[in-house]
Formats: C-alpha cells, structure tokens, sequence
C-alpha cells in the first residue's frame, strides 16, 4: 500500500455566528466535529456531502485558511498545525488550493503573467527570466496560448479561467492540491475538458488531491478514494468502486441513489418529501441523520454511532454496522 | 393540427438582443409544441437560448435591448406575439406560470410567503382575503410543507432552498395553469432535495394534467422527468426525439458529445470525452452549422451553408440539425 500524504486526526472547527433582529442570538455552528482521513501518495480523495456539510471548512483547514479549534493535520510527518511562521510560509509551496470561482480568486487588474509569477518572487524561486519561462511552460500545460501572459482575468472564459487557477496553484510545484468544487460552475463540455487536465497533471506530477465535489459522478471518475460528510462529520469513507458497489452508510445510499443519471431507463430514486433538513447549527440528537433515515432505530436517536473500521480502507459510523 | 391541439405551439421564433450596435438573434428559428400532461425538456449549455426561449413565451424579454423579432407563440390557438402588456399580465400567474433558479430572488422577502401565494388568486381569482388564504393553505399542503398553517405568515428568509423552491411551486400553481414553465427549478438544489423537488413536480404535473417546459442543463435530470426532448445549440434546435429515443440513439454529434461528457454515477466511465473549444458567442456566430468548429466529424458543406432540422426516416419523432447524420433533400438556407 502507498504511504500516506496527508493524514487528519480529529479535526474541529466552530464558528460562532450572532444572527437574527431585533432580538440576535449567538450560535455555533459545528461546520467540523472530529474528522479523520488519510490521503494516500498521488491519490485523489473525494470529499462529498451537501451543502453546510462542512466540506469546504475541511478543504481550507488543511491549509490552516481557516484555523482548525482542535485536531492534527500531519503533512508527510510532519504536524501543519503546529508549524512556525516561517515553516508553514515553506509548507504552504507544498499545498495548494483551486476554488470553485476562479474569477473572485484573480486580481481584476493584474496580467495573467503577473499572476503567476508573484507566488514563485515570493516565495525566491527562481529569477525573473526564468519565472518567465516557467509562467509560460505553465500555460502551455493546462492549454492556454502563450499570449494569455499579457492579458486580464475578464478576456477570459470560465471554463479558461478556471484552467488559469489551475496553472496558478501549479507555480509552487505543490505535492496536495486541494480542489474545492473546481468543476460545479461550469457548463457540462468544459466540466470534461477540467476534468481531462487535472487527470493528465495527476498523472504526469503525481499529484495528490483532497476533491470536494456535491457531484457524485465527477467523484466517482476523478477519485480512488472517498469520504462522506453529514453536518460536520464523515460518516464513511472507503475506496470509490466498493462505496459505489455497496454503500454502508444510508446517507451514502441515499446520495448515489438521489444522482440523476442521463439514461431514462435507469431508475433514479424518487425520495420522500421531507421537511427541513438540519443543519449544523443545531444538529439532531444522536446520530446527525436519524431524522432522514429509512433504517432509523430507537438507538440512532440518542446515541451517536462509534466509528467502525471494517477493514484496512473502508470505515462507517451507522449503528447498523456496530457490533 | 391534430385532434390533439398542443396547448403551446412555437413556430419559427426569433428572439434578438442589441449588443455592440446591432441585434444578434439569441433564438433562431425554434419550433415545437407541447400537448396537455407532456412534460418537454429544453436542454443546452449556458447561452444556448433555452432561457431566452422561456422569457419570449413569458413576454419578459426585456423590452430595452431585446425584442421577439418574428415567429409566432400561439398558446390555446392565440398568438401571445404582440400582445399588449395588459393582456399579457392576465396569462401571467394565472393560465401560463414560471419557476424560476433561484427562489430567493423571484419571492419578496418582506412579504409573507401565505401572502406571496395568495395574492395571484386575489388578483386572478378575484377572491376575497380569508378565501384566498384557505385556497393557498391547500396549496401548502400540496407542495407537501409541513405544518402549514405554522409557515403560512413566515418570511421566505426562515426556509431552506428546498421548502423555498416548494413556496415558488405553490405560487405557481395557485391558479391551475395549463402550462408551467420551469427554468433550472433544481439546479440551486442538493441533489436529495432535488429528487424531491422532481417527483413532486411531476405529481402534480400529472394531477393538474398541465404542459410543463423544463428548462435544465443537467442530462440526468432531463432523464428523469421529461416526455421529449429539445437540445439547443447556439439558440438553434439541434435534435428533439422521445425521450427514450433521444437516449437511445442520440443523433447529433452534440449531443452525442455531451452525453459522453458526463461522468456517470451509476458506472465506471471509460474514456470520457471533451468537446474542444466553447460556445460562440451571440455576435460571433459561425456561418453554416453552428457547432462546426467544435465538431469532430466537419466536413466541408458544414461550415457553407445552415443545416436543417430534418426528420429521420424511421423512427416516429426524431428531428436532427445536422448535414452529416441528417442529410436533408432540400438545399438548406443561407
């Protein structure tokens, strides 16, 4: 078996959130409640769930973007969240992050050149020619003309942009890209030509990457491996083709069962109307999903299922597969 | 027309926007019809016209810088092209109604969402408020909101996307439309909640026995719930068939594309495929077929001169816009 890339031991954020008029209240919100994963060398990792599921918290506290309350992220041994300044200044070279929206993450008035030259002066990589050279073997790399070097983030369409956000997280020769939704908001023919790049840079960089995608198709063909998260935890994780063959979890089930196929011959599941579903303000009471379950029992409802490891890769927490 | 007069028919519509000076058709030339409890889904990329084509049956094309330059939308026999606006706002709501992405955006939020749902009987209906509000309690009840009678005065701020898209719904349907026009309803949506969202419409599609047009980006969706189906391009109709056959034998190297293009969640995909290039933009349109350029199959005649929708030969209800995989007797225009 590969050895581990990144491995997350109990990681926790709470955000605390004062809403409401006249009268405003403080709450928590537990966008992450203890979660564990381990990310294998040039393996790309899927992180799946809903919207407040807390995927994208995960995604950025691996970067420390957002400070974790608790827990440990363990980069190639070595612990990012007790890192020094100047240490994490170094370890940041080694991960990297792609955003959904590569549009609010360019500068507006800043040539595609400058943009990705700054992270490699900051961080003295190289001279200014030969920054130059490597800007430009970059375009080259994730297809862009040579002459992208002297233009603006508005000349450019989505599906190009987002491919400039790829060359920029690229500059640092990263060993983890964090990819955050990278393929949701464009249209379905670039989704593919995206798709077809980070594949070939996996491939040709032995990249590792920390996936987060709502869409279990693109998961399912981009990942090997994967977690799903319920407000704020994961409740399975496992190789793609054994999760895909036979989800433990009924949240899992649920969501492979809920995607839309394009073919109208195969059943997608027509779900139950509910009502409000939680959200991680206010979790339910034992286990998150309870009050979605079609397996509910009395336990689900008061006590929160241990972690299971079924074997060396697959996990679940459902008290369905407790002992 | 047949014994089954379509409740909508399009014919030969063009709808135009004012950009850089002058107007640039955003729809060229779409046809189709949909009978009473048909569901037709209008599928494409972000410019391809299908949103367009929703607005133009609407009459919402902004009246600024667009404008339905010809063609005809004749809804139960009446041609809707160059009613007056007053005419017009008496179909709205009541006979032809919206759904629109983003519920948030399409609800008043200081308004309650009871009062929201209410007010297109009182204007429509001429009800009166208590009867007005005892119809729309019904409605809650069908879009399936739970206790409804606590959420009839709350703010659309205090529901969830799905409940709020259930408060558009229900809007929607206060007065019985006999077509319901359903822009993107779920794509906002996590997928669970959309799959609820998606048997609810078709419930009460079938209950109502109303037209619906689905307008979505999303094959697997369009898989779901549509009776046929229309593939636009570039504001053109490249393709529409059944459902099944649409699926079956997707004709049009576009689609065709598209459907490899997606990753699928029910298997492993092997060889996914991209389609180069993008979408041209609405003043650069290519002349001759509008997927020329990003075709792998172009052929000379391709880029010359305008394919036409032609109908297969075999199979019932399959119209394709291509030289190649539909070749048409007829010399094609322009």
């Amino acid at each position: 078996m590969a050895d581990s890339v990144l491995t997350i031991r109990g990681l926790r954020k709470f955000f605390t959130v004062t809403r409401g008029f006249p009268r405003s209240r403080t709450v928590t919100v537990r966008a992450l409640d203890g979660i564990s994963f381990t990310v294998r060398d040039g393996e790309a990792f899927g992180l799946v769930g809903e919207s407040g599921c807390g995927k994208s918290t995960a995604g950025r506290a691996v970067l420390r973007l957002v400070e974790p309350d608790e827990g440990e992220i363990v980069f190639k041994g070595e612990n990012v969240i007790t890192a020094s300044k100047a240490r994490m200044r170094e370890l940041r070279r080694k991960l990297q992050i792609i955003f959904q929206d590569p549009y609010a993450s360019l500068n507006p008035r800043r040539r595609i050149g400058k943009a990705l030259i700054e992270p490699m002066r900051v961080h003295g990589i190289a001279d200014e020619a030969e920054c130059e050279a490597r800007a430009r073997a970059l375009l080259a790399e994730v297809g862009l003309p040579d002459n992208a070097m002297m233009r603006y983030p508005h000349e450019f369409s989505g599906g190009q942009r987002q491919r400039i956000g790829i060359a920029r997280s690229l500059t640092l020769e990263p060993e983890l890209l964090v990819a955050d939704e990278p393929v949701s908001a464009l249209d379905v023919s670039i989704q593919s030509q995206i798709l077809l790049l980070l594949q070939r840079l996996q491939e040709r960089r032995k990249l590792a990457f920390i996936f987060i995608s709502h869409d279990l198709g693109v998961v399912r063909y981009f990942c090997q491996s994967m977690a799903v998260m319920y407000l704020g935890r994961i409740v399975e994780t496992g190789p793609i083709p054994a999760i895909f063959k036979e989800p433990l979890h009924p949240y899992t089930k649920m969501l492979r069962d809920a995607s839309p196929v394009p073919d109208p011959l195969v059943k997608v599941a027509m779900l139950r109307i509910e009502g409000e579903v939680p959200s991680a303000v206010n979790p339910p009471t034992g286990c998150h999903f309870h009050t979605r379950c079609p397996h509910v029992m009395p336990i689900c409802r008061t006590v929160y299922p241990e972690w299971r490891q079924m074997d060396d890769e697959r996990g679940v927490a459902c008290h369905l597969h407790t002992n | 027309m047949t014994a089954d007069a379509p409740i909508i028919a399009i014919e030969n519509l063009v709808t135009e926007f004012r950009t850089g000076g002058g107007w640039h058709p955003a729809v060229r030339d779409v046809s189709f019809a949909v009978q009473r409890n048909e569901t037709l889904a209008i599928v494409g990329e972000s410019g391809c016209g299908k949103s367009v084509t929703a607005l133009s049956i609407m009459g919402l094309v902004p009246p600024a810088n667009g404008r339905v330059a010809s063609g005809h939308i004749r809804f139960a026999g009446r041609d809707l092209v160059g009613l007056d606006e007053e005419e017009m706002r008496k179909l709205r709501g009541d006979r032809i109604s919206m759904i629109f992405q983003e519920p948030m955006t399409s609800l008043n939020p200081v308004l309650t969402v009871g009062f929201q749902i209410a007010e297109a009987l009182h204007y429509h209906r001429d009800m009166g408020r208590r009867e007005a509000d005892a119809s729309a309690l019904e409605l809650f009840d069908q879009v399936k909101i739970p206790s409804a009678r606590q959420r009839f005065a709350d703010y659309p701020h205090q529901f969830s996307g799905g409940m709020r898209q259930r408060v558009m719904i229900a809007m929607a349907l206060a007065c019985r439309p006999e077509l319901l026009l359903a822009d993107e309803p779920t794509t906002a949506l996590d997928v669970t909640i959309q799959a609820q969202v998606l048997s609810l419409l078709a419930e009460l599609k079938a209950a109502y026995g109303m037209a619906m047009i689905f307008i979505t980006h999303n094959l697997g969706v369009v898989a779901s719930i549509a009776d046929r189906v229309a593939v636009m391009y570039a504001g053109e109709i490249v393709e529409t068939a059944p459902v099944n056959e649409l699926f079956a034998r997707p004709t049009h190297p576009y689609t065709e594309l598209l459907l490899r293009s997606i990753p699928r969640v029910d298997r492993d995909t092997v060889g996914l495929s991209a389609i180069a290039g993008q979408v041209p933009s609405i003043g650069a349109m290519p002349s001759g077929c509008r997927f020329a350029p990003r075709c792998p199959l172009r052929e000379e005649i391709c880029t010359r001169r305008d394919p036409l929708l032609v109908k297969l030969s075999d199979p019932g209800d399959h119209q394709v816009r291509c030289w190649l995989r539909a070749p048409s007797s007829e010399a094609g225009h322009g």
